[in-house]
């Protein structure tokens, strides 16, 4: 995989903050939309997103919630670092990411006398995420909502409150990292998407971790498509409007929960992999933030266009002054 | 299918502090598996995981399998990894030693015997399943048995009618399985210079008893030649019936 190449010096500059904390509106973020078959790109503001769709439309959001899923761990020598919470696969045993160096079978003391036990890596070639054995005094929720913090990289300088980290439609807790692309969401701009006759459908996936420093295979996720969703899908598609998947979650979790090209309800754990050999069978439009090149992001959007496509809208939003990431602008692929 | 399964085969082995279920791991890992094991005794299982894990990728979770949120932690763990190859159901209980006769085998003993020998299993089993279908090759279930259920021992009663029962729910487990990749395996490793052998015989003459590497490895053998839906073993290698 030379996921590499789409960007390469057209990295955008991250943002460092919310737009609210940067002077402008959630939704007042940039919207590029690339249109495939016209090959254009338009440059637009989030406010103004349901132009950019029809009456009957579908779009799609998750509506999983972020967890302050970043503990400070300590090591038996003393020296700390940050464990990523980051999968749950049962009560006690979860995937997660020690940022920093790990030994099998090492003990790290968390605060209000937690336990993690980092048993294996997910991938020994790769050992980044590892089976993290929990001993906690609260169930896992509780225990972050009293002692975790939102995941934070470099480029995010500041720590901003568990708030600034959920999209309008979070409900269900379980994202170690929050679906961005559906972000800049207001309720204005769910009103105008109503007004223009576009009806709005929920996904549950629980995001685990970005693997921004490695081209590495997206890990499994939780999720679940109900069923009203997966009729909604069938539907909309059957009358000839378009399916618009409020994030790369969304579309993993819909393609998920497909069976012979008809969307059906599901629910569980999906290893799936979209990429550019990936045919899609639910969704025929994409909102999307901008995520730099190793990202396995990219991989995913190599299912919707090709590469010129892509590289042309990197080329078009680094021209414009896009920002990048989960407070980043964002981008329409219809 | 354009899913992410590992390449990496995967196992899970209940009762994997000592005895067989050590020396099983031990063989899964250096053949390259990831291997999953548990035991109750979480000081026991700390001593073996710092045994085995030079030799591999190893999960240990500590845990009582006749516990079934237990038991789904570690089927969860195989699924996590997008496969599970080998279920081993090896962790087994006598129930109370000294062995009682059926005169004096008390209501307690009998349900623990069940519990652990042979409703843990088809509760791990059951768990099994979903992911052993998506599994690519062959996945092979085994069940860890006794020649106590075939033979009549006195004071074996309660714990070989318990292994009786295990045997025949994988009869019908590979009955209902056929058409399937998936393979059953019913392993009487014999008598072996174990822990269990010693609290159930302690006067036995360790000289006499298999050291559990050998029949491990034995086992694995089998295991990586099952070729029948249903098959029961006398380890070493001996096909019976």
């Amino acid at each position: 995989m030379n996921a590499a190449a789409i960007t390469g010096p057209l990295t955008l500059p991250s943002a460092s903050a919310p737009a609210e904390r940067r002077g402008i509106e959630r939704d007042g973020v940039r919207l590029l939309v690339t249109n495939r078959a016209r090959s254009t790109h338009t440059h637009a503001h989030f406010y103004d997103f349901a132009e950019f769709l029809r009456e009957g439309d579908l779009l799609v959001v998750n509506d999983s919630a972020t967890l302050p899923a970043a503990l400070r761990a300590r090591r038996s020598d003393g020296t700390e670092l940050n464990l990523h919470v980051a999968t749950a696969i049962d009560r006690r045993l979860w995937i997660a990411e020690p940022r920093g160096a790990a030994t099998p079978g090492e003990v790290l003391q968390l605060p209000g006398s937690g336990r993690a036990t980092v048993l294996a890596p997910l991938d020994p070639q790769a050992p980044r995420l590892w089976f993290t054995l929990f001993d906690l005094p609260a169930a896992m929720y509780a225990y972050l909502m009293e002692h975790g913090a939102p995941i934070r990289y470099g480029y995010v300088t500041e720590v901003f409150p568990l708030s600034d980290y959920q999209t309008i439609f979070a409900r269900e807790p379980g994202s170690a990292e929050m679906p961005s692309a559906a972000r800049p969401f207001t309720p204005g701009v769910l009103r105008t998407l109503r007004r223009h006759g576009v009806g709005i459908a929920t996904i549950t996936l629980h995001c685990g971790v970005s693997s921004f420093e490695a081209p590495e295979r997206p890990t499994i996720e939780r999720y679940s498509v109900p069923p009203e969703t997966a009729e909604l899908v069938n539907r909309v598609r059957r009358a000839g409007g378009r399916v618009v998947a409020a994030g790369t979650t969304v579309l993993r979790a819909l393609e998920s929960s497909v069976h012979d090209g008809i969307s059906v309800a599901s629910q569980g754990w999906t290893d799936l992999i979209i990429d550019e050999r990936y045919r899609l069978q639910t969704a025929d439009a994409l909102l999307t933030g901008f995520h730099h090149s190793a990202a396995t992001h990219q991989w995913i959007l190599r299912a919707f266009a090709d590469t010129t496509a892509l590289e042309g809208a990197y080329r078009e939003a680094a021209a414009a002054g896009y920002y990048q990431h989960e407070f980043g602008d964002v981008h329409l692929i219809v | 299918m354009n899913t992410s399964s590992s390449a990496v085969r995967v196992a899970v082995i209940t009762g994997g502090s000592q005895g067989l279920g050590k020396a099983l791991a031990r063989e899964f890992l250096l053949a390259g598996i990831t291997t999953i094991v548990d035991a109750r005794d979480d000081v026991r299982l700390d001593a073996a995981v710092h045994e085995l894990r030079p030799y591999g990728n190893l999960i240990a979770i500590p845990g009582d399998v006749a516990d079934k949120r237990h038991a789904h932690e570690l089927v969860n763990a195989a699924a996590a990894l997008g496969r599970l190859d080998i279920l081993v159901n090896n962790a087994s209980t006598l129930g109370e030693v000294p062995l009682p006769t059926i005169d004096q085998l008390t209501e307690q003993t009998f349900q623990r015997l069940f519990q652990v020998n042979v409703f843990a299993p088809i509760h791990l089993i059951q768990h099994s399943l979903r992911i052993m279908r998506r599994t690519p090759g062959n996945p092979v279930i085994v069940n860890i048995t006794s020649d106590a259920a075939s033979q009549a021992y006195a004071t074996w009663g309660g714990y070989g009618a318990s292994k009786a029962a295990l045997e025949h729910v994988s009869r019908v487990l590979a009955e209902e399985l056929h058409g399937t990749a998936i393979r059953v395996l019913v392993a009487d490793p014999g008598d072996m210079d174990t822990q269990m052998h010693r609290d159930a015989i302690p006067d036995a003459d360790p000289a006499e008893l298999r050291d559990p590497a050998n029949s491990a490895r034995a086992l694995h053998q089998a295991i990586q030649h099952v070729t029948e839906p249903y098959q029961r073993i006398r380890v070493p290698g001996m096909v019976s019936a």
